[in-house]
């Protein structure tokens, strides 16, 4: 896992599926129908994903 | 704007990670190169992206913002005339030299093509630069985070900047570069959703045209008459001051983004850095000009139920400097509030730390180690670096209390770099280009080129500024009056070393190999794909930039 920390892909695949589930669950528990927000984060996750995947 | 817990949460988050990379670099910091220097051992897609994150800071982000509402789609000049052609030539002829004569910055490599008088010139100038532009950013940021989030000016000053301090200081470049990488991404996956939302409550693209004058829409159809463009200027200016003097004075010269280069592997990835950021570079105007335009089109008449308005000074003139945040706070909900705003952030801090690596390793590499201690232990200069890395942002909080009273960062800006890299372009050029320039005609050339900038500014006047000998030209533009400073300074320049190089005695050719073009072997890459390779990557880009210009024409 430290070694994975090392990688700068991994960290900021990291930082975006963190950010998108805050965004995720923001939708979830306000109940808000809020595309913008949704297409976001989803970019993010994929976004993030990827990022981590390939480091 | 009132933020909310998610909100909160996003921007504490991406604190954590920002601090969290310096703890992690922490334990590779060894000797001052690997402080100052990163030991030159950084990938070439971390190395291109923070080159161009280095440039992304306030000036960047909210700056370019700003002067899409004020100048129109003009503004793509500063990227697809002022940013891309300077930076292809960076690649392809100057990294040779500064990465080939193994020079830990761009005053030790004038220290070694001319003189320590040339090199120390440079290195005082760059510093007092680069705290300049630290604390502007800085400034901006607290003024920024006041009016919108109602936050304390001095809080904000002070954590903003604590931040930057606790990962520069933890793992010096090689922190800072890998911030800006993360930076860069956030930038731009923050900023993104804003320009399409935006740009679909104004009907897409075909109907901002619509709602606009033709000239806020055309990059070079009014520019045969300044009278006729927001920027109030030729287009031969532009060219010249822009396109050539501060383009290239910026781009192939600042050791802020050179830095980046430098510490690339080997001198293939050196040279490739600038080549492969010029194409994020050349999409940037998506980012950053587009919502300014388009700010603009919301505000016309027949778009006006959107709701939307530039906020307004006090004596009723737009505030160009808050048409990001306004967009910002009137499209983004809870949440993607929280992403715009660390976007922000990011852009200031990438700003700030980038200028802090680079007066860090000056300062201790170019003025201490170079004029004051000369042979201590390694150890002596890393501690020396991290003391200075500290001093940095001190003065860069000092800076920031005092730059106050513009209402365009931007304008700001150009007019310190064209004091101080208009002149120093024309320095490196006949330097790498011309063996019979000497360290006389380097130094002094610098010196009356620099001089020129100031008493042009202060013959010139535009919008309130400049004029202070006597406001003899009235300018339309405060950009227009940059181009113009920068322009007179590297003519003053140019001729002067030229001039005085001819009377002084040059140095010897075996003392300038691997320091000027014609007397160093060229790198060659024809094992390399082609596009690997420096030169075809490079036409493939300025091709494209053509393109864009026709298209935006």
């Amino acid at each position: 896992m430290y070694k994975k920390l090392n990688n700068l892909s991994f960290v900021i695949g990291a930082f975006f599926t963190i950010v998108s589930l805050i965004l995720f669950a923001n939708i979830l528990i306000t109940g808000r129908n809020d595309a913008l927000s949704l297409y976001s984060a989803s970019a993010f996750l994929i976004f993030g994903v990827v990022m981590m995947f390939t480091s | 704007m009132n933020l909310q817990a998610p909100d909160y949460l996003i921007i504490i988050v991406y604190f954590l990670f920002v601090i969290g990379v310096g703890f992690l670099i922490k334990r590779k910091i060894k000797s001052s190169n690997d402080f100052l220097s990163s030991s030159r051992n950084i990938p070439l897609w971390i190395t291109s992206l923070a080159f161009i994150s280095a440039n992304l800071g306030a000036q960047e982000v909210i700056g370019m913002v700003a002067s899409g509402a004020k100048y129109g789609i003009m503004t793509v000049h500063f990227y697809w005339v002022g940013a891309i052609f300077a930076m292809v030539f960076l690649g392809v002829f100057m990294m040779p030299f500064y990465y080939g004569s193994k020079a830990r910055s761009v005053p030790e490599y004038l220290s070694l093509r001319f003189d320590e008088k040339t090199r120390g010139l440079n290195a005082i100038s760059f510093a007092v630069m680069t705290v300049f532009s630290s604390g502007i950013s800085l400034y901006a940021l607290a003024k920024m985070l006041e009016i919108i989030l109602k936050w304390n000016f001095d809080v904000s000053i002070w954590v903003a900047a604590g931040i930057v301090m606790v990962y520069t200081f933890l793992g010096g470049l090689t922190s800072a570069v890998y911030n800006e990488v993360l930076q860069f991404f956030l930038i731009v996956l923050g900023l993104s959703p804003l320009v399409i939302v935006a740009l679909h409550d104004a009907g897409g693209w075909e109907n901002v045209k619509a709602q606009l004058p033709s000239y806020m829409t055309h990059a070079w159809k009014y520019m045969g008459d300044p009278d006729a463009n927001p920027m109030g200027l030729h287009f031969m200016s532009l060219i010249f001051g822009l396109g050539f003097v501060m383009s290239f004075g910026y781009w192939c010269t600042d050791f802020l983004v050179v830095q980046r280069a430098m510490i690339a592997k080997n001198m293939g990835d050196a040279q490739r850095t600038p080549i492969i950021a010029a194409i994020p570079k050349m999409l940037m105007p998506l980012i950053v000009v587009l919502p300014g335009v388009v700010a603009i089109a919301l505000m016309q008449p027949a778009l006006q139920a959107n709701g939307y308005r530039i906020p307004v000074e006090a004596d009723g003139q737009l505030n160009y400097t808050m048409t990001l945040p306004s967009l910002i706070a009137h499209y983004y909900p809870s949440g993607l509030l929280g992403v715009g705003i660390t976007a922000l952030m990011a852009s200031f801090m990438s700003g700030m730390a980038g200028n802090v690596t680079a007066f860090n390793a000056v300062v201790t590499y170019d003025v201490y180690q170079a004029y004051f201690v000369k042979r201590r232990s390694d150890k002596h200069y890393l501690v020396f670096g991290k003391f200075v890395t500290v001093a940095g942002i001190l003065i860069s909080i000092a800076t920031a209390y005092i730059a106050k009273g513009f209402n365009n960062i931007n304008d700001f800006l150009q007019l310190v770099f064209g004091f101080v890299n208009g002149p120093l372009f024309a320095t490196f050029l006949l330097g790498m280009f011309w063996k019979r320039t000497t360290g006389h005609g380097a130094f002094w050339g610098l010196v009356f080129g620099t001089l020129g900038a100031a008493i042009t500014h202060g013959l010139t006047i535009a919008e309130g500024k400049g004029g202070w000998i006597a406001p003899l030209f009235p300018i339309k533009s405060g950009m227009g009056q940059a181009f113009i400073v920068a322009a007179v300074s590297w003519i003053v320049n140019f001729v002067l070393t030229i001039v005085i190089s001819l009377a002084t005695k040059p140095k010897p050719d075996k003392d300038l190999v691997g320091l000027v073009y014609s007397l160093t072997e060229k790198p060659k890459y024809t094992s390399a794909k082609w596009y690997q390779r420096i030169v075809p990557l490079a036409i493939l880009l300025l091709a494209i930039t053509i393109i864009l210009n026709i298209i935006f024409f």
